[in-house]
């Protein structure tokens, strides 16, 4: 099982390498193909090393350990892969998923002048998520986490002659590398108590309540930072300006869920700092609020689903931090399926209208795209949680795991609940005014297709997966995928909610769910619409996604400004430059003193080093 | 040990990385200058085989082995720049071609 990982690995690296060397000797669809092939090689791989595991029974972990990475002291770090239902699941969804998002890319990018770039630099993400998995040391995960900070800003950059993608690359990149220094933190302070990053001793590592808070905070910065969660969360909708399938892969499917896999894969320590982990269950409870409400308000159909995307990773965060990890990982899966293919519907859908991605510019096109309609449909339907599709099964199980808790397990109760209704209300906002309104929008291209079968083929297999993905487990009544995570993240006891708790938690939850839809209908159906009711301060709060980016600038960027400012103004042309000459004329004399030794002869600068070595030699020898 | 001591080896080895050296510092035609490069490179490794026939240690055989090798491609560019100058038709002669003097 363990060569199967190591082929899931580097299989994709192994794509990067082949089109970056290849240049333009290979002509562009190859590219494409190329990065696919690899890619579904590396899911491959995966398979072998699930059924590897399976074998030898889910409880067994194997670390496979290719050389000695690092050393210093006792202190060691190997080049190791770790093969465990966790980081087998994870190289499942992560491969699966990206294999076919990338062979969507090929019909998505055809035509765009650096499909080559594009189609390397995907592989490269892969490659970096799954190291991210797959590590089996701390160290090794956050070079994971680092590659995948670096090939999301690459991705998001990828229309480099845009300054907003520019600028929204630049953003997420130091979003991320916030949280990432907040993580190398803590491994610090887990290096010097544990002298190992090896996942057994960190986990066992001694320290007093407050260290392990700090630790464990900064772990969180870390998750929250590459999971988009309040208040590091700011990055993700500007990072919509990279091509559609990367946001459908890395900003919903696989990277921005690293969080939740950094909370399960770590939660011995979380669960040492029982009130960090409580705040992160209050950190997603919060996100999957406010990215609700900012959704209501957005136009801009990537928008949308990328605030969807904040909040179902709360509800990811919520499930992890209450200690109901497995409910977590499960909705993990369950998004990565509904959420890639609410991102690829749409990217079909601009791809259809020559980049226009304003839903109210969109009204009228679900008459000419009846197949991307119906599957749209069945997303939505599964974002919402609706029975039988596959939030449902997921998204319930995380909202009655709350109830145990005492009082603010009602909080998170409620506040789940609500989210339930905000996601069925904008969800199908977006649904109606794309695609069932009247309106005169039309494809680009000659009717009758509605994209080539390399985009349409990834979006019904996904299609397929977000209606049947849930049924793997539904908690009252079968738990496979619970019983398979238990050896590496057991869900707590006090997660575990009894039956009658989740029957009633999923019958109110799809009842609200069904409200907001209504309320949806409501407003935006086709042939009622009516005046939307207005509240313009709320309207504005929530187009001003609360101010945060407002707050950022005010407290980082203009203090920034004003040091610079002053400095510039005081400072250097106070005194530095008035000293300008003067500096400047010492600066040419020295120069030219010196450059009179430069003679130009190869022969004088031989006999100087060899002068030097002798010298050098005689000292050495007569100070010992 | 069968065979002259240690001493001689390394005075053999002195006294052809001083010729070497003197035909680096005193030669103008960049072919023996090359040539005499060599010399020095061989000098050193006469010595490192000495003291590893001495110390009964074989890491010194294989620095030798690892010096032949960058000496082999050290030849190589310089005779590569060589033929390049002859191209060009410069003078080859190392006192000329000085155009980073300060």
């Amino acid at each position: 099982m363990s060569p199967g990982a190591w082929l899931c690995l580097f299989a994709p690296l192994g794509g990067t390498l082949a089109i970056t060397l290849a240049g333009t000797r290979i002509p562009r669809a190859a590219a494409g193909w190329i990065s696919t092939t690899s890619v579904f090689i590396a899911f491959g791989g995966a398979v072998w090393s699930f059924f590897g595991l399976r074998a030898h029974g889910s409880g067994d972990a194997h670390i496979s350990n290719a050389w000695t990475w690092l050393q210093s002291g006792a202190f060691k770090v190997g080049l190791s892969v770790l093969v465990d239902p966790l980081s087998t699941m994870m190289m499942l969804i992560v491969s699966g998923v990206s294999a076919l998002i990338i062979l969507y890319s090929i019909g998505y990018m055809h035509g765009d002048d650096e499909e080559r770039r594009y189609f390397a630099y995907m592989s490269l993400f892969v490659f970096s998520m799954l190291l991210l998995v797959e590590g089996g040391n701390l160290l090794i995960l956050l070079a994971g986490w680092g590659l995948v900070g670096l090939s999301s800003y690459l991705l998001i950059g990828f229309w480099h002659e845009r300054p907003s993608a520019v600028a929204a690359a630049k953003k997420a990149f130091v979003m991320n590398a916030f949280g990432d220094a907040t993580m190398a933190l803590a491994f610090f302070v887990i290096i010097l108590h544990a002298h190992s990053l090896d996942f057994t001793p960190a986990f066992h590592v001694h320290l007093s309540g407050t260290a392990m808070n700090l630790v464990v905070l900064g772990l969180l910065g870390g998750a929250a930072a590459k999971s988009a969660q309040v208040p590091l969360h700011t990055w993700l909708p500007d990072a919509m300006e990279g091509p559609t399938p990367v946001s459908a892969l890395i900003h919903a499917a696989t990277m921005v869920t690293a969080g939740v896999y950094l909370i399960a894969r770590t939660h011995p320590l979380f669960e040492q700092a029982r009130t960090v982990e409580l705040v992160a269950a209050g950190m997603g409870t919060l996100t999957l609020l406010m990215a609700g409400l900012i959704a209501l308000v957005q136009t801009d159909i990537k928008r949308v689903i990328a605030y969807s995307t904040m909040s179902q990773i709360g509800y990811m965060f919520l499930g992890a931090g209450i200690g109901a990890y497995a409910n977590g990982m499960f909705h993990l899966m369950t998004h990565a399926f509904f959420k890639a293919l609410l991102f690829m519907g749409a990217g079909v859908v601009i791809h259809a209208l020559g980049g226009e991605q304003d839903i109210r510019k969109m009204r009228g096109i679900g008459a000419h795209m009846p197949k991307t309609k119906w599957l749209f449909l069945a997303g939505s339907l599964a974002l919402v949680g609706i029975v039988p599709f596959g939030g449902f099964f997921s998204k319930d199980s995380i909202i009655s795991a709350t109830l145990n808790l005492g009082w603010y397990g009602w909080v998170f109760w409620v506040a789940a609940l609500v989210g339930t209704f905000l996601t069925g209300v904008y969800t199908f906002r977006l649904y109606f005014t794309v695609f069932t309104s009247e309106g005169d929008a039309h494809p680009h291209h000659a009717a009758g297709s509605e994209g080539p079968w390399t985009m349409m083929l990834p979006v019904a297999i996904l299609g397929v997966l977000a209606v049947i993905g849930g049924w793997i487990q539904f908690s009252p009544l079968w738990h496979p995928l619970t019983d398979w995570l238990s050896p590496v993240a057991a869900t707590l006891h006090v997660a575990e909610p009894t039956n009658t708790q989740e029957y009633v938690t999923s019958a109110i939850a799809v009842v609200v769910g069904l409200a907001g839809i209504g309320v949806a209908w409501a407003l935006y159906g086709a042939r009622r619409r009516r005046e939307v009711p207005s509240v313009p301060a709320l309207q504005r709060t929530l187009e001003h996604k609360f101010y945060f980016d407002e707050l950022y600038d005010a407290l980082f960027y203009k203090p920034s400004v004003a040091v610079a400012t002053w400095w510039r103004r005081d400072i250097e042309e106070g005194f530095v430059l008035p000293a300008g000459p003067d500096v400047g004329e010492t600066a040419f004399d020295t120069g030219r003193g010196v450059g009179r030794l430069q003679t130009g002869l190869l022969r004088t600068y031989v006999f100087f080093l060899g002068t030097g070595m002798a010298v050098l030699a005689i000292v050495f020898l007569l100070v010992k | 040990m069968l065979g002259p001591g240690i001493a001689w080896y390394l005075g053999v080895s002195a006294f052809l990385f001083g010729v070497g050296a003197l035909g680096v510092l005193l030669r103008r035609n960049p072919l023996i200058v090359l040539l005499s490069l060599e010399i020095m490179l061989n000098g050193a490794n006469l010595a490192l085989i000495a003291f590893s026939r001495h110390a009964h240690n074989g890491a010194g055989q294989i620095f030798a082995l690892a010096v032949m090798a960058v000496a082999a491609s050290e030849v190589c560019v310089g005779l590569g720049l060589v033929v390049a100058i002859h191209r060009r038709n410069l003078e080859l002669d190392v006192d000329r071609l000085s155009e980073l003097r300060g």
